[in-house]
């Protein structure tokens, strides 16, 4: 177990490593440049003063300094397009507020969607099935944007049950988290439905039954456990992407996260911001990752963790 | 169960989480303004400044030689009390207030200026070229940029005999100078509040400062209001400037700015009462709010035009020849498009369709030219004659524009017209905005989609921008006759002669297209019942000195 | 919106394509209304495209030149066929916007599938099969790509694809071709895994190892040997695959980065139907029509995919309590 854990963290600043140079090489070739900011021309040297001063007039003068600073300093250096702003204060202002959403909303998504998968899977083919199956997939069946817009209109604009955007009460998470749970709740329901229906026609689930144990009691002690293991490994990836924000649904309700600034830095090519950005995402995404493996061996202790076992 | 444990896990960091997010702003605060501005705040740094929304607070920060009249926006006496210009009018001596101070209680000099400005050629930004009417700017500012060493700053026409007095000498007379001093490029700076953010370049010898002295607490101005409070994306907060000479005549006690996301994000905080003003607001949702009759929205005419540039080269990108080289076929293009459905079923706004380049009436005295409107006939006529009667033998073109509010829609109705009355198939090339700026400025595009808004208060803020020297052509035109006749207007003491010189280089753009005019622009604010000074002005500036909230 | 996909379903084992194949996915109800459905939009977006592109008719303009006090935005009335969703920003007929974007929506989605079955496939069975260093280098590239956020991929593929390809080819083609390759080229990694986990738990029965003792090529044994048994997951991949392609375009369309007007899809639709403020403003018909749509054809779409999955593992085919 702890040799699998070294090995696995020690993997990770080779894989960080990779992504921030792929990722910056991406936005390094997009066209355009954190610093034409209106449609007027700008004297050419005006751009290559500004760009002298931030590091950023060549490719390799970028990454010596940058990721210099990075290593040494856990520095990403100041966004391109604002200088007057680091990345490190800029992320350490969105996260917090993405996490406590992202929290929320995974917290409805895996509720909902363990109560809809193990109620599907039980009623397989009734009315229950389709309906909550249905509910579920809205979540994959309409634009984030769709949905998300819908709510706001109705809950905030036309009932007045909610604020309709900002920040700082429970109040004014409870739509962007509905909204932004909708996705994975899809995905774990499905997921907990299939390993439901798997489980519940499995050896032991019949003898369970046949030895007269009432039925709840079969599904609650012997099939919940095990049909959540599926979904457990999904929980990992998926609260990384919740945790990050999700730009729609930040951008819809006007709530000042990380989802809307990886977006906006890509789009204003602010490549520091942009490095800063995914390398939270990654670090988030391998640690919960890991976190999810660890989990496992405590859900289901016959398992047992090495490391060839992920390698596969 | 594990899985409750899990639970139990996110919610704990949850709450954590929640418990430190920004607290909300009071709006109930007595002498409390708060509005949404134009769009994110990218710069406080007036050397950089060049969008609408960071100029706005540029005059709430500082206060320049002159300042905006809170009505008229017309320049008035600022920081310079008295002003005498020379007999030719090219030597401006401005003489400062005493009472003039920094919100760190130090006294306003001629000594900042000079430092403000000197920065400004040493460390050029957006707007450096203004200050190119002083003489010897120009001169100094490309000598610093080849080698600092040898740049002698005393041959600018800038000196300061003592501490309150300030001697400008121009190249020439420059009726518009007072309007330039009373925009930001020209602000004072605080030297000695910047001087632990700069950085010297040990190669060059340059000082660069870090932006960060423009954040609070270490921002020192000369505004009305001083910065207390700058978040990213968020909140920012202006107070009183208790060491402001004009304080009396201040009447907001503090101002927040708040951001919005997105047009709709703004709308609903305005609904519900978080902000007294809305500084921008989308056609389609301003003409909506009309229909149901709201008294809060005002819509008054812009300062500038929506228009396509063609690109006159005489070469296209891809090497082909350039059909558009020949005025005619631009012509042709031009009046082919029917404005007016667009302005009424597509911006919304009760935009003025556009026939002109600079929309006529905002400048006082300045008379329009003629200029020819929609006529589909004499269109095809102009085309046929150009050598593509029906448009047989048209090369297919593209229309390039950003994907962003209603450009995409106007473009299709373009084309179609386009189609109807000419014959002609455009393709419209629809791109991300800095793919667009790239192409757009490269010249590497057919037609696209363009607009221009006047920085200050004389139309060579718009003729300008089609010299053949300008970097700002996007069109590749050139016109020998239409530089001489700015050159002059440049020139000439006389106001209204300017004025006429001007209106004759109008005439020769609209004659020869390089641009198609779609429509002027108009602004829409929603300004909340109850809240004073902010003027309906197509310069879209306003002077917060005279704001007064609803409380 | 999420290329993440359960590791699940990497690990679950698919039978040999059962030979009733055709017959069990009828026992499915999931899979027969759902296809039913899809069948009918598809039909009709399809039928009608001669119709809906006619450069003459293009998407019915109603506005005339001369008729200034036209209002665009028309309502739906039953009048005639052309009214029945009501018009659009530009008075064209909203019906053969939503039938054309339709067509396009679902091209983008079969494009999509297409690539993360050619990609995903060959990948995962190239990895799956040689294993060692081929399968940790690409198992390791696929992980990479996993670590990277889609939203930043699909973007920048968007926006560095976009302007060389308009080059090469015409402004509409290329950017239809961008939008396949950037969602497409985001889509195929979970396929991959499936494939490569697939492989493997064939890779060790013994008639792969016969195969491979006659001394059959690479080549066909995986063409012979070991696709046909791959089937069954294809198929659930390549279909579940279809509905999320559709909602990364709309979300492209969102950020203004998706198709070339005046071609419609229905993610564009909806995205430019809020843009106007459809619903403060009363034009619901904007935004209801393309939306329902859209969900209805991605919900028969998840079904068919969920339905198949369950079809094809007869594990739980008779899986009752």
């Amino acid at each position: 177990m702890l040799r699998f854990l070294a090995l696995r963290i020690a993997q990770f600043p080779l894989i960080l490593a990779v992504i921030y140079l792929v990722t910056f090489l991406l936005v390094w070739v997009a066209p355009g440049s954190p610093f034409d900011r209106t449609e007027r021309v700008v004297d050419p040297r005006v751009t290559e003063l500004r760009k002298r001063q931030l590091h950023a007039e060549h490719w390799n003068t970028f990454l010596a300094h940058y990721s210099r600073q990075v290593l040494l300093h856990g520095d990403f250096g100041p966004s391109l397009a604002q200088a007057q702003f680091s990345v490190n204060e800029i992320l350490a202002r969105a996260l917090p507020t993405s996490a406590a959403l992202g929290c929320l909303a995974m917290l409805i998504a895996t509720v909902g969607g363990l109560g809809i998968g193990v109620i599907s899977a039980v009623r397989r083919g009734g009315a229950m099935d389709w309906i909550g199956l249905s509910v579920a997939l809205v979540g994959i069946s309409l634009p984030s944007f769709v949905v998300a817009a819908v709510l706001l209109m109705t809950f905030a604009v036309f009932w007045h049950w909610f604020p309709p955007n900002g920040w700082g009460t429970w109040r004014h998470m409870v739509l962007p988290s509905v909204a932004l749970s909708l996705m994975p709740m899809a995905y774990i329901s499905r997921l907990m439905r299939v390993s439901m229906l798997e489980i519940l026609s499995s050896d032991y689930v019949r003898t369970a039954r046949a030895k007269g144990l009432s039925r709840p009691a079969v599904v609650w002690k012997h099939c919940f456990r095990n049909a959540f293991l599926p979904v457990l490994s999904y929980l990992g990836p998926a609260t990384a992407m919740t945790l990050t924000g999700s730009f729609v649904v930040e951008h819809v309700f006007n709530i000042a996260g990380m989802g809307r600034e990886f977006v906006a830095s890509v789009q204003n090519r602010d490549q520091t911001l942009v490095l800063g950005v995914v390398v939270v995402y990654s670090v988030l995404l391998l640690g919960l990752n890991l976190l999810v493996d660890v989990l496992y061996t405590l859900v289901d202790p016959r398992i047992e963790l090495t490391a060839k076992a992920h390698g596969a | 169960m594990p899985s409750r444990r899990v639970c139990q896990i996110l919610i704990a960091t949850g709450l954590l989480l929640a418990g430190i997010s920004p607290r909300q702003a009071n709006a109930a605060e007595p002498g409390l303004f708060t509005f949404i501005n134009r769009g994110e705040v990218g710069t406080l740094d007036p050397n950089r400044m060049s969008w609408l929304q960071d100029i706005r607070l540029g005059y709430a920060l500082w206060e320049g030689l002159y300042a905006l009249d809170p009505q008229t926006l017309e320049p008035v006496p600022g920081v310079a009390e008295r002003i005498d210009l020379s007999a030719d009018k090219t030597v401006y001596t401005f003489h400062l207030r005493d009472s003039a101070k920094w919100s760190n209680g130090e006294r306003v000099t001629s000594a900042d200026f000079i430092f403000a400005w000197r920065r400004m050629l040493r460390e050029p930004g957006d707007y450096t070229y203004l200050l190119h009417y002083i003489r010897g700017a120009k001169a100094y500012e490309q000598a610093f940029a080849a080698d600092p060493s040898r740049a002698d700053f005393s041959a600018v026409g800038i000196a300061a005999p003592d501490q309150r007095t300030l001697v400008v000498t121009l190249e020439h007379p420059v009726t518009f100078f007072p309007d330039i001093c009373a925009f930001p490029v020209t602000f004072p700076l605080n030297e000695k509040s910047m001087e632990p953010f700069g950085r010297r370049d040990e190669k060059t010898g340059r000082i660069s400062y870090d932006e960060r002295f423009t954040r609070p607490p270490d921002l020192v101005g000369n505004g009305p209001f001083k910065l207390t409070r700058w978040e990213f994306k968020g909140l920012l907060r202006m107070e009183q400037n208790e060491h402001y000479w004009d304080r009396p005549h201040v009447r907001s006690q503090a101002i927040e700015q708040y951001s919005a996301e997105n047009p709709m994000a703004g709308f609903l905080k305005y609904e519900t009462g978080t902000v007294d003003w809305l500084a921008e607001i989308t056609g389609d949702l301003a003409s909506d709010l009309r229909e149901q009759g709201r008294t809060d929205l005002k819509v008054f005419p812009g300062f500038g035009t929506y228009f396509y540039s063609i690109n006159c080269n005489a070469k296209l990108p891809g090497g082909a020849e350039n059909p558009m080289r020949d005025p005619r076929v631009r012509a042709a293009l031009s009046r082919a498009i029917n404005r007016q459905p667009i302005v009424k079923n597509i911006t919304r706004l009760g935009e003025p369709a556009a026939s002109h380049y600079i929309p006529p009436g905002i400048f006082p005295n300045y008379e329009s030219p003629e200029a020819q409107g929609y006529d589909p006939r004499a269109a095809a006529k102009l085309l046929a004659d150009a050598g593509y009667p029906g448009g047989r033998g048209f090369p297919g073109l593209t229309l390039l524009y950003n994907n962003e509010g209603h450009h995409g829609l106007v473009a299709q109705f373009v084309a179609k017209q386009w189609q109807r009355a000419l014959g002609i198939s455009v393709q419209l090339e629809g791109v991300e905005i800095k793919t667009f700026r790239e192409r757009l400025h490269n010249k590497d595009y057919h037609i696209a989609r363009a607009s221009w808004i006047g920085d200050y208060n004389d139309p060579s803020t718009f003729t300008d921008k089609y010299l053949s020297s300008s970097l700002n052509n996007d069109s590749a035109w050139f016109n020998p006759r239409y530089d001489e006749l700015c050159a002059a207007a440049a020139r000439e003491p006389d106001a209204m002669a300017r004025l006429k010189l001007l209106s004759r280089a109008e005439a020769i753009l609209l004659d020869e297209t390089p641009i198609i005019p779609i429509y002027h622009y108009v602004n829409a604010y929603l300004i909340r019942d109850g809240v004073s000074g902010i003027p309906l002005h197509p310069r879209n500036m306003i002077n917060f000195k005279s704001v007064q909230g609803r409380h | 919106m999420s290329r993440i996909l359960p590791a699940d379903f990497s690990d679950r084992s698919f039978p040999d394509a059962p030979p009733s194949l055709w017959r069990r996915m009828m026992r499915s109800g999931r899979v027969v209304v759902g296809g039913a459905i899809l069948l009918l939009v598809a039909a009709a977006c399809l039928v009608s495209l001669p119709r809906t592109l006619d450069p003459d008719l293009e998407n019915h303009f109603y506005y005339d030149g001369g008729a200034d006090n036209w209002d665009w935005r028309a309502p739906p009335a039953a009048a005639e066929p052309a009214l029945w969703f009501g018009t659009d920003n530009l008075g064209r007929s909203l019906l053969a916007r939503c039938l054309t974007g339709g067509a396009i929506s679902l091209a983008i989605g079969l494009a999509a599938a297409v690539i993360a079955v050619v990609l995903g496939v060959s990948v995962g069975m190239v990895a799956g099969y040689r294993g060692g260093w081929t399968d940790a280098g690409l198992m390791r590239f696929v992980d990479v790509m996993y670590g990277l956020p889609y939203v930043l991929m699909i973007i920048i593929l968007k926006i560095s694809l976009e302007n060389p390809l308009q080059k090469l080819f015409d402004p509409k083609v290329g950017n239809l071709i961008v939008l396949f390759l950037a969602i497409g080229l985001v889509s195929w990694l979970t396929m991959a895994r499936v494939i490569r986990g697939q492989v493997l738990s064939l890779r060790g029965q013994p008639f792969i190892e016969a195969a491979r003792a006659a001394g059959l090529t690479e080549r066909r044994i995986f063409l012979h040997h070991l696709l046909p048994n791959l089937i069954g997951p294809i198929l659930v991949y390549a279909t579940l695959t279809v509905p999320q392609a559709i909602l990364q375009e709309s979300f492209l369309s969102f950020l203004g980065i998706g198709i070339q007007k005046p071609l419609p899809t229905w993610g564009s639709l909806t995205s430019e139907a809020l843009e106007a403020n459809a619903i403060l403003g009363g034009r619901w018909w904007l935004l209801a029509f393309p939306s329902a749509l859209l969900g209805l054809t991605l919900l028969c779409l998840n079904f068919v995919g969920d339905g198949l999955r369950d079809v094809l593992d007869p594990k739980r085919s008779s899986s009752r309590l």
